[in-house]
């Protein structure tokens, strides 16, 4: 036997787990193949039912991040001279707990908070707002969910009474006669999920997109409505006007299981299809075939992605999207409906267990005195001790510093200096905390502005739950224990605990012990996780919440019967159509609009580590129609620099007629001078606090030879 | 805070709009609103109302219901119609004798059909002949539908917007409908002549008659000489008729601004922020003049209450109403037309690019000046509307070579063009030609075009191509998706 093949013989088994990265959660199985755990071969998980044994670049080459050698592996104190120096646990701690406690003493409770992530297990979102509001005292709580799936949060929350991302499992896609994705461009930013796709076409099914850009999505679809940005929300009314003129409602349904349709259909009125053309740039021929592919198909389901949620109207716009499904009859149906593709890992676990600041676990609401007396129980305090309603994520952080008042600020998981609208804007306002407390394996440009920065363990070092787009709860296994030097995000919030004078209620064994509290405090709630356990998880590939009871078999599909609300009915909204917060003007005449590549995931903090990804797409690049760039006089690979009211980036140009000439576009993968941030507007919608990440006006100019990727402040 | 009251005189589309932009303002905190309307039920969407002359309900296009108008606190009369404004004492007179204080009126008194003098066109009793119809309101549309009957005749007289549209649903409901034009052509205030005509062959495919460059001289009667029969044309001919449609335009209602005493043009004259010369009172919509221009479509009227919205409510000083850019859009089943800005080139350096495409019956021409769009027409090929709407709305400049914009397809997905390996952007093309050349499992391909080798997650569609495309002599690959 040579060596190979005896290093076979005791080649451990392969421990099942899940990606670190976007809401897809694509199972894969990681083998350590060394005694030291670094050698780690990652593949994808045949039998996990959602990527049924694919997984893209990213997650295939995700075990690069366990070893890298940019790793923090020791807790980080900045010096009076501005340098980072390693410190001790025990040093970082004290300190923290120090600096939070007279921080509270001085300013009081509310000056201090924390901003979570939608990359966080549900443990810990469930740990982290107990901790703020049981510890801190504080109710100021939000996380980069906000900047997700928030609008359609809201918009399905107002309309059904119940938010989860999809209704249906991923596998319905391919049953569905028509499927609209509007503002998703998946196959770039959750390609496995194409397979249910092409497997719905192969059936015969149509495919629709909606977007401005023609994406590798639109280039599948049998119909691409290439709309102009930010007029989601007209498009979305325009063709409910149609359907009523064509006489394509479901008028029983509407009566039997819908409230609110007469407002409804009297608002849209106005919505006759010459004037969106002429608002949304879609022909009145292609408006049509959408609407009627949509009513006639057996069944049909529009699935949104961010393009009409990161708006400043994002959740008005998702209402109108489900008063289309409504009207058309098609929510509850068998492969049909309304769903949202939420964006990040655990974008929707994160929003149902206290992380946000209007909510409590179990998506409780933290104004409803039911829901804070259910809480307030678990957690063994009065609930006039509960605070209230803190701010929303950019609020949040346009609030740090002496003027907003919050002076100390505890961040896991998120890179808020690229993440966020008016990207420097935020840059200046971290930078005027008196204690930044960073939670991260990485420094990223966030870190920067750090007081303390403390090394966590990743997550293939740690136990935890996550629920993917469907609702559908999920396991993660430990692969290999964190390095020595990196604790749990769970720990660190514990040891805070303790130093900060509560140890009752924040002491754990485990991430079960932290999700049986978790399901305790769920119980009854609308979100409710009381009958899932790690257990029932690994026999049945994820438990979907609701699930009551331990005997409860879960509940993939919603709405068969019976919405949310009291009485049952889902419920119309007559969402009127606004303009963009900025639109193009003589000053500034083009739109702006932001998205993603395949290759990073949101901030780039990770993937931007991965030489493979790199690579593949080394920097930003900004798509640009080929008339456009002759007027600017740019050529490919050239640099452009595109310029708002609120910064100006130098990009390399992408010359594409992909891309409607009106409009130009930059992901958001990268940080500093490349930040597509730096342009955007912080306007947010006033439902659900969601920025206007997808639309801004802006002016661009060929830099010239000597300009390439620089900055013009 | 005490509220202040405004009175707007009229419930058309444009005080319904002005009353949704007040609303979203916080209006109603600041005033207690009156409306004075005419009509029964609330306000309506009068561009719809060839749904109702087609059959449906009066209430599938109204917009507010009374209930509305109560629900927002803002009180409705539809019982006495407006007299006149007494600008000194500031208030509202009706003709029941009753006048209302207001601190601030809106004119929305909008518009009304013209009625051209022709012979026998009322009855004895002042009112329209039985069988001659305007068609203006939800009443007029009920009192139409009546009379319609499959087979019957219909002279519209009006080639307009107005008179075509009302003209497909009579000829729908299976009336002999004839138009009948003063102008040479159809839709002249929109379309030039030729575009006029190609349009009017259009029409013509839809079973519709139409007879432009004529005047109806007069109308006849039947026997007893109530009902009309018919009408005599200025060149001698007749045309039977149950019905005669009036559709030749509008003026707009000015009775009670000038009772008023307020400056009256065409319209009511009114400034940048909508305002009269007299202090308190401001007009808009169809009734109002604004830099010398009056407005008979929807669209202004609307730019025209989001402005006085905001100058009423003072959420935004400085906004203005500056004029709007034209545009119309014809589209009953098969006959598509779009008109933007203006018909003809008026300086010597205006640029023209006709499009003539005779055996279609299709037409396009722009009119482009320092390469911005100064107006187009589109009849019969209406595909590049979206786009040179919004670039003349924006005033964007236009590609150098104009056509561009008229050939450029509206994006549709080429099968071919297809990205089927997103990792390694592989399109369908570049497969099949792959498999033409002899790459006849997924494997081969996968080596050939390095489709399938980053996520995998094409693999299926790779399969299935190749059981497409591949020689049937071939062995036919293991995993296909369904």
């Amino acid at each position: 036997m040579n060596p190979l093949q005896r290093l076979r013989a005791v080649t451990p088994e392969a421990t099942k787990t899940h990606c670190p990265y976007c809401a897809f959660q694509c199972g894969m199985e990681m083998t350590v193949r060394d005694r030291k755990g670094h050698d780690i071969e990652v593949t994808a998980d045949e039998a996990f039912p959602v990527n049924r044994g694919q997984m893209c670049i990213k997650g295939l080459t995700s075990a690069a991040l366990l070893e890298h050698p940019a790793r923090i592996r020791t807790p980080m104190l900045r010096e009076q001279d501005g340098r980072l120096a390693p410190v001790t646990w025990e040093t970082a701690l004290d300190f923290v707990a120090e600096r939070l406690r007279s921080l509270r003493a001085t300013y009081g409770p509310a000056s201090v908070g924390a901003f979570g992530s939608g990359a966080l297990t549900n443990e810990k979102a469930y740990l982290l707002g107990k901790f703020v509001r049981v510890v801190l005292r504080s109710p100021n709580v939000d996380y980069n969910g906000r900047y997700c799936m928030s609008s359609a949060a809201a918009g399905q929350n107002r309309a059904f009474g119940i938010d989860r991302g999809l209704p249906f499992p991923v596998s319905d896609i391919a049953k569905t006669g028509t499927l609209m994705l509007w503002g998703s461009n998946c196959a770039e930013t959750m390609p496995p999920i194409t397979q249910w796709i092409f497997e719905q076409k192969s059936a015969g099914g149509h495919l629709i997109v909606v977007d401005p850009r023609r994406t590798d999505t639109a280039r599948i679809a049998s119909l691409h409505l290439q709309l102009t940005p930010g007029t989601d929300l007209a498009l979305a009314n325009g063709l409910l006007h149609l359907a009523i003129e064509q006489k394509l409602i479901d008028e029983d349904y509407v009566a039997r299981r819908t409230e609110g349709f007469d407002d409804l259909r009297r608002s849209v009125l106005t919505s006759d299809p010459a004037r969106i053309e002429r608002l949304t740039g879609v022909p009145i021929e292609q408006q049509v075939r959408a609407v009627r592919l949509l009513a006639e198909s057996e069944s049909s389901m529009i699935l949104s992605g961010r393009g009409p949620e990161q708006q400043s109207k994002g959740s008005d716009t998702v209402l109108a999207l489900i008063n289309l499904m409504l009207a058309l009859g098609k929510v509850g149906k068998p492969a049909s409906g309304y769903g949202c593709l939420t964006g990040q890992g655990n974008g929707q676990g994160g929003r149902e267990h206290g992380q946000k600041a209007d909510q409590l676990p179990g998506y409780r609401l933290i104004e409803d005195p039911d829901d804070r007396r259910a809480i307030a129980a678990v957690w063994g305090i009065e609930p006039d001790e509960l605070p209230g309603k803190g701010k929303s994520a950019y609020e949040l952080l346009d609030s740090c510093g002496p003027q907003g008042g919050i002076r100390g600020l505890l961040v896991f998981g998120s890179n808020v200096v690229v993440s966020s609208p008016h990207a420097s804007n935020v840059e200046r306002r971290i930078r005027d905390l008196e204690l930044l407390v960073v939670c991260d394996s990485f420094q990223n440009e966030t870190t920067e502005a750090a007081h303390v920065i403390l090394p966590v363990a990743q997550w293939a070092e740690e136990e935890g739950t996550m629920t993917n787009l469907e609702g559908r709860v999920i396991l993660r296994q430990r692969v290999r224990p964190p390095p020595p030097g990196c604790k749990t995000d769970l720990a660190i919030l514990c040891e805070l605990a303790h130093r900060l004078g509560v140890s009752r209620g924040f002491q754990f064994e485990s991430a079960q012990d932290v999700f049986d509290e978790l399901r305790a405090a769920t119980a009854g709630g609308r979100a409710d996780y009381s009958g899932i356990t790690y257990e029932k998880i690994r026999l049945e590939q994820g438990v979907f919440w609701p699930c009551p009871s331990a005997g409860h078999p879960g509940t993939p599909r919603l709405f068969a019967d019976t919405f949310a609300h009291p009485g049952g009915r889902a419920r119309f909204h007559a969402v009127p159509y606004r303009p963009a917060e900025e639109v193009p003007d003589t000053e500034y005449p083009l739109y702006f609009t932001t998205g993603r590549y395949k290759e990073h995931y949101n901030s780039g903090a990770q993937t931007r580590l991965v030489q493979a990804l790199v690579d593949v797409r080394p920097e930003p690049r900004v798509q640009i129609h080929p008339r456009l760039a002759g007027k600017l006089g740019v050529a490919e690979g050239e640099g452009l620099v595109v310029q708002s009211r609120r910064g100006a980036v130098c990009f390399l140009a992408q010359i594409s007629t992909d891309i409607r000439a009106d409009t130009l576009f930059a992901p958001f993968h990268w940080g500093g001078r490349m930040a597509a941030n730096l342009l955007t507007i912080p306007a947010l919608d006033p439902v659900s606090g969601m920025p206007e990440f997808k639309v801004c006006a802006v002016r661009a100019r060929a830099a010239g030879p000597a300009h390439q990727n620089a900055t013009i402040a | 805070m005490i509220k202040k009251k405004l009175a707007i005189v009229g419930n058309g589309m444009g005080t319904c709009r002005l009353l949704d932009e007040l609303v979203l303002r916080e209006g109603t905190r600041r005033y207690e609103i009156t409306v004075f309307g005419e009509e029964r039920g609330g306000a309506y969407n009068r561009i719809l109302l060839s749904r109702v002359l087609g059959g449906d309900s009066p209430d599938s296009i109204v917009t507010k219901t009374p209930e509305w108008y109560d629900r927002h606190g803002i009180r409705l009369i539809h019982t006495a119609k407006v007299t006149r404004l007494d600008t000194v004492r500031k208030s509202v007179l009706t003709e029941d004798g009753q006048s209302r204080r207001y601190d601030v009126v809106v004119l929305a008194t909008g518009s009304q059909p013209l009625a051209p003098p022709i012979d026998g066109m009322f009855g004895s009793d002042g009112d329209l002949r039985s069988g001659v119809f305007v068609y203006r309101t939800i009443a007029d549309c009920l009192r139409m539908r009546e009379r319609a009957r499959p087979r019957e005749g219909a002279v519209v007289i009006g080639g307009g917007l107005l008179g075509l549209e009302a003209a497909k649903v009579l000829a729908d409901r299976g009336l002999h409908v004839t138009v009948v034009q003063v102008a040479a052509t159809l839709m002249n205030t929109q379309l030039d002549a030729l575009g006029g005509e190609m349009l009017a062959r259009q029409i013509a495919h839809h079973g519709i008659f139409v007879r432009t460059g004529k005047t109806v001289e007069g109308l006849y009667g039947d026997e007893a000489n109530e009902r009309v029969s018919g009408v005599f044309l200025d060149d001698g001919a007749t045309l039977p008729a149950d019905m005669v449609v009036l559709a030749c335009g509008v003026r707009p209602r000015v009775e009670v601004a000038k009772a008023s005493g307020l400056p009256v043009n065409k319209g009511v004259v009114v400034n940048d922020t909508l305002a009269t010369e007299v202090p308190g009172v401001y007009a808009f919509g169809e009734c109002a003049e604004h830099d010398g221009k009056t407005y008979g479509v929807v669209a202004p009227v609307w730019e025209q209450a989001t402005v006085l919205a905001e100058v009423l409510t003072g959420k935004q000083r400085q906004a203005r109403y500056r004029g709007s850019k034209l545009y119309t859009r014809l589209k009953v089943a098969g006959v598509d037309v779009a008109s933007m800005g203006s018909l003809e080139p008026e300086l010597d350096s205006d640029q023209v690019v006709q499009v003539i495409e005779e055996r279609r019956n299709a037409y396009r021409k722009l009119i482009i000046r320092d390469g911005r769009l100064m107006g187009a027409m589109l009849v019969g090929n209406t595909a590049a509307t979206a786009t040179l709407v919004q670039m003349f709305d924006r005033g964007d400049p236009m590609p150098e070579e104009p056509l561009d914009i008229l050939c450029s397809k509206p994006p549709s997905s080429d099968p071919a063009e297809c990205v089927v390996c997103t990792c390694n952007k592989v399109t369908a093309a570049a497969l099949r030609q792959a498999i033409a050349a002899g790459a006849s499992s997924v494997d081969a391909l996968s080596v050939a075009t390095k489709a399938g080798t980053g996520c995998g997650s094409c693999k299926g569609e790779l399969a299935q191509l190749v059981t497409l495309y591949a020689k049937k002599t071939e062995p036919l690959p293991l995993a296909v998706a369904n």
